[in-house]
Formats: structure tokens, sequence, C-alpha cells
């Protein structure tokens, strides 16, 4: 394939997925009051509708919320998941692989019921959000794990030995030399657990708590029985938020691997 | 300085031992060689004195003190890794810095030690590079620094010099050595290059199956090795038969003295290094047995030469170059009665 060609194929099949994301973020500048496309008139009404909205408002601080959890603990421990993994050279070695992505094989719906029978036989129950955070830790651990695991192969323990030569003990070893270098795969890893769980629609719809909505669910709720750009609005400051956590982490965080 | 001591070590990972009760006593200041083919126990051996590896039985004492339960980072040792094993994302005085800081020696006293140790390896002026920003041999000095830098009981090496090129490995070790010396560092450096071992260190000790073939200064082991696999291992070697008479061995190049006790009539097999034998003219006059020039391999400095005696065996004879002889030239071959180091009786195995 000519290179031109190339390049023209590529951006047809970046149109063709983009462009119903562009749709949404272009109607919800609707100046009607009905969710159509090609928009009537330019405003930002369904956006102060939308943010003088307590539900929303509400549903996305606990989305937040919940993300933040979720990725604190699936970071934590899929990164001790991934360590454990790439230094263990057992005969079980795909098998913990396999169980560890096993969450991402299985349908969604599946595993939101087979936790919402488990949570209820083991009495967590759904009157907290213990439950909901569960099953969002179960669904973005595979992602935490696999990008740290893919930047552990990368580091050579001889540098954990070299680190233990000079006297630092475990902790020390941990801190100042293996998780500086496997960061991009930890941060990657968190940033993933983060949107994802922002965006887990089943087994927040199963295990959450009653009277408490993810975003996803209430944006659910309102378009069953409303049809206005309120909802492409929020639509759009849910993929604005989302974008924002990524670039911002990139710039603070730094993603930037380290080449030797 | 401390002085280190190895008792029956034995390291056992299931399937029979990988170092069988080897014991070896290391003097204050001394550079001692583990010498030997990769799976001898070498590597395993300086694992276990590091404290990477737990030792199945057997004591290491650093000055009398038993460190065999004592952890790796307590142990107080400076390692140089085959793979030099920088800190990639820390600079060379971030790398130099870690081991003191681990000592909580306070900053000010850091910085004197670690420009002290980049001179002390050549590198001042280097202290803000990334180790991707450096030579291989740069990285090599950087690690040796490193270990160097917190003071350690004992320096430790695994292999330093394998991944560099041929000229820079030869620095390398006159470097090294240099550097023991002014220290003055208990060093245990492994190697499977005799040469390294040879030129570096005070006392090298051969392994072959996870034993101690021979612990020996560099000369002991070349000129009196132990037996066939050391002699052979260290350097090239004829091996000459001969049969034992009335105290004298008879061989093709003649009758050579030889002292032990060997019974009348055995086979016995003689080391003989290639320099050892002198090459001459016919006709020349002097003493020597004859032979035959097979081919010959000029390397500049040294020109090796296989020879076929009368009686059909094969030498193989190192000479300078000022004399040169070409492929099937007759020659007289003689090699002094004290150059022979009895192996043994015959085993088979050799040559």
């Amino acid at each position: 394939m000519s290179k031109p060609f190339f390049t023209a194929y590529c951006l047809v099949i970046y149109a063709f997925l983009l462009a119903p994301i562009l749709v949404v973020v272009v109607a919800s500048f609707n100046a009607g009051a009905f969710l159509t496309f090609p928009p009537q008139g330019f405003s930002f009404r369904w956006y102060v509708v939308f943010f003088n909205n307590e539900v929303f408002m509400r549903a996305i601080r606990t989305s937040l919320w919940i993300a933040a959890i979720t990725m604190v603990i699936s970071g934590v421990i899929g990164t001790m998941a991934a360590m454990f993994y790439v230094q263990y050279s057992g005969r079980l070695k795909e098998t913990v692989r396999i169980a560890m992505l096993a969450p991402l094989l299985l349908p969604e719906v599946l595993t939101a019921i087979a936790l919402l029978f488990f949570v209820y036989s083991v009495g967590i129950g759904t009157q907290t959000m213990v439950g909901m955070i569960v099953g969002h830790v179960l669904i973005t651990l595979p992602f935490v794990f696999i990008n740290v695991s893919a930047s552990m192969e990368s580091y050579d323990p001889s540098w954990s030995m070299a680190a233990q030569s000079l006297g630092a003990g475990r902790f020390t070893r941990f801190r100042r030399i293996m998780l500086p270098l496997i960061k991009p795969g930890v941060i990657g890893g968190c940033l993933f657990a983060f949107i994802i769980s922002f965006d887990i629609f089943t087994i927040s719809f199963m295990l959450k708590n009653v009277g408490t909505s993810t975003l996803p669910i209430q944006l659910f709720d309102y378009l069953r029985t409303n049809f206005t750009p309120e909802a492409a609005a929020v639509s759009t400051c849910s993929i604005v938020l989302t974008l924002a956590v990524v670039v911002i982490s990139e710039k603070v965080l730094g993603l930037r691997i380290h080449r030797f | 300085m401390t002085e280190v001591s190895i008792e029956k070590l034995t390291k056992d990972y299931g399937q029979g031992p990988a170092v069988n009760g080897i014991s070896i006593k290391i003097a204050e200041g001394e550079f001692i060689s583990l010498l030997g083919p990769s799976g001898c126990g070498k590597t395993t051996t300086l694992k276990m004195i590091a404290g990477f590896e737990d030792a199945t039985e057997g004591a290491i004492r650093f000055d009398g003190r038993d460190v065999v339960h004592v952890p790796v980072e307590k142990r107080d040792i400076g390692m140089v890794f085959q793979n030099y094993a920088l800190f990639p994302h820390m600079t060379v005085e971030k790398n130099l810095a870690f081991g003191l800081e681990m000592r909580k020696v306070p900053k000010s006293e850091i910085r004197e030690r670690i420009a002290k140790v980049l001179d002390m390896v050549q590198l001042a002026g280097y202290a803000e590079r990334y180790p991707r920003q450096l030579s291989g041999g740069q990285q090599q000095r950087v690690a040796l620094a490193r270990a160097l830098v917190i003071e350690p009981k004992i320096l430790l090496l695994d292999e330093p010099l394998a991944n560099l090129d041929a000229k820079l490995r030869e620095e390398m070790r006159v470097f090294i050595r240099d550097l023991q010396r002014r220290v003055g560092i208990t060093t245990v450096y492994v190697t499977h290059d005799q040469a390294e071992a040879m030129t570096m260190s005070d006392r090298v000790v051969v392994m072959f199956g996870g034993r101690i073939a021979q612990i020996g200064t560099p000369s002991d082991i070349y000129e009196r090795p132990a037996n066939l696999e050391v002699a052979e291992f260290v350097g090239q070697v004829n091996i000459i038969r001969g049969r034992v008479g009335n105290r004298v061995v008879s061989t093709a190049f003649g009758d050579v003295p030889v002292s032990g006790d060997y019974a009348e009539g055995a086979e016995l097999m003689l080391a003989l290094r290639p320099e050892a034998v002198e090459l001459l003219p016919v006709g020349s006059g002097a003493a020597g047995v004859p032979a035959r020039v097979l081919s010959s391999y000029y390397s500049g400095s040294l020109v090796d030469y296989r020879l076929e005696l009368a009686n059909g065996a094969a030498v193989n004879v190192q000479a300078f170059p000022r004399t040169r002889f070409a492929d099937g030239d007759e020659v007289l071959v003689h090699a002094p009665a004290d150059r022979f180091w009895p192996l043994g009786p015959v085993t088979g195995i050799g040559a």
C-alpha cells in the first residue's frame, strides 16, 4: 500500500470510529428542546441545566469517588500481582496469568450476577458501596496487571540485587529502585482502572446500593424518560473529564518511559 | 580489611550439590579468583558469600564472625555485577550516593567521598551523566566505584569484564588490579577466563563440578597443576606419556627424572607447556629429539607450531618468531627436564 493511500485509509477508519462521539459533542450545544442532529442553533443552555441538576452532579461525584477508590485498590493489588507473576517461575505461571485476566474474558453481566450472589451470601449485601467497589476492582484489575507486568519485563532483577548489596532493605528497594522504573506501567494501569471504573454500567447497576447512582446509571435512567440535549451535555462532560484525567496525570506524574 | 573464611560450604538445589563442601581461607587484602567452566559452582559460591543464596551447609566467616544468617543488606559487601546493574533512572552521582544514603552518611561527606571515588576511577566530571550516556568501560568503572565508595568489608566481582571487548578487557584487568591494591580490600573475583584469573589474582581457586580442584598462586596453577583437568583448563598443554623406570620416566623426549612414588613400569602422564619446548634447526649440534613441522600459526609476537615426533605423537610448541620454520621442515626439539610436571598415572582421558 502506498503511503498517502494508507494515511487516507487510517483517517477514514478514525473518522468512522470517532464520528459518533463528535456527534454527541456537537449535539450537546443544541439550542432546541430535543436531542437531534444536526442541532438547531448553538447554545450552552443544556450545560446550565446539567450543572444545576443536583441528581446528575451527585452521580458524577459518586462516580469520581468510586473510580478513585477503585484505582487505588486495583493499583496496589494489580501491581503486587504483577510483581509476583514476573518473578514467579513455577508450573502455575500461566494459570496465574489466566486467573488474573479472567474478569476480562467473562461477560460482565455474568460477573455481576455472580458477585451479587456472593456479596449477599457473605453478608456484605448492597446496603453500602463495598459490593460495587469490589466489582469495580475485579473488572479493572486485569488492566493494572497487564500494564505493570509489561513494564516489569524490562526490569532487570540485578538492579534490586545491586540495591540490596548497597544496604537497601525490601521496602527501600521497592520505593527507590523498582517503583520509579516501573512507574509508567503503574500509572498507565491506574489510569485505565480509573477510566474504566468511571464507565462501568452492568456491575454498578446490579451491585449499587439503594439511593446512590453512578453517572452511567443516572444517564440511563434519564434517557428512559427524557430525550433532551442535556444527556449529550452530560456525555460531553464525562468525555472531557476522562481526557483531563489522562492529560493531567501525564503532565504531573510523567508517563515518560526511561530509555536505557 | 577483612579476612574471609569459607568452611565446608555446600549448596544443594535438590539435584545433587552445586557446590560441594568447599573450604577457602582468604587473607586480609587478598585478591582471590574463582576460576572454572560454567556450571562449576563458582557463581553460586560468590552468591553465597554475598548472601543472595542460602548455604545448605557450612559457614562463611568475615573476621571470624559467621554471616550465613546475615541478610545481604546487612553483610556490608561491595558487589560488581556482570551487566553492571547501574540504576538507569539515576545519574552517576545518585548511583554512587545510594549506598552512602543507606548508611546514613551526612550529605557533605557523601559529596566528598563521591568526588574522591570518581577521581579514583578516572571519571571526575561524569557525575551528572546517566548510565546510558556512558560507554561500557565507563559504566564498568562506575559500578566499581559504587561498590567501593561504601568502603565495604569485601569486594565481590561476578565476571565483570565479560561484556567488554578484548582491548578494553585487558585495560580493565590492570585497572581493577591496581585499584584493588591501592584500596587494599579483600576481593573475590569470579571468571571463566583463565588469563584474567592469572594476571589479576594473588591466588586462584580452580573449581570443577562444585569442588575445588586446586588452590594456588597463578604460577602454581600453571606450572604445577594438581591434575589433568586443571592442566588442560589453564592454558595450553602437551600431555606426554612415559613409562616409569628407575626414578626416571622414559618419554619421547628422553628420560625425565621424577620424584614421587610411582610403581615401576606404570604409564605416567606429564604436562609440558608449549612455550617450554625449544625448537632447533637440524645439524646445529645441539641435543634434541627429531621432529617434523606439521603446521604453524603466526600471531605476531609468537608462532604456534604443531609438530610430529618420530613416534607419531603430536606436540604443540610456542616459539618466538626469531627463527621461523616452514611446514614440513625437519627440526630438533628439546625440553628441559624440570619443565615436565607429573600429572599421575594414565587415566584414559588424556590426549
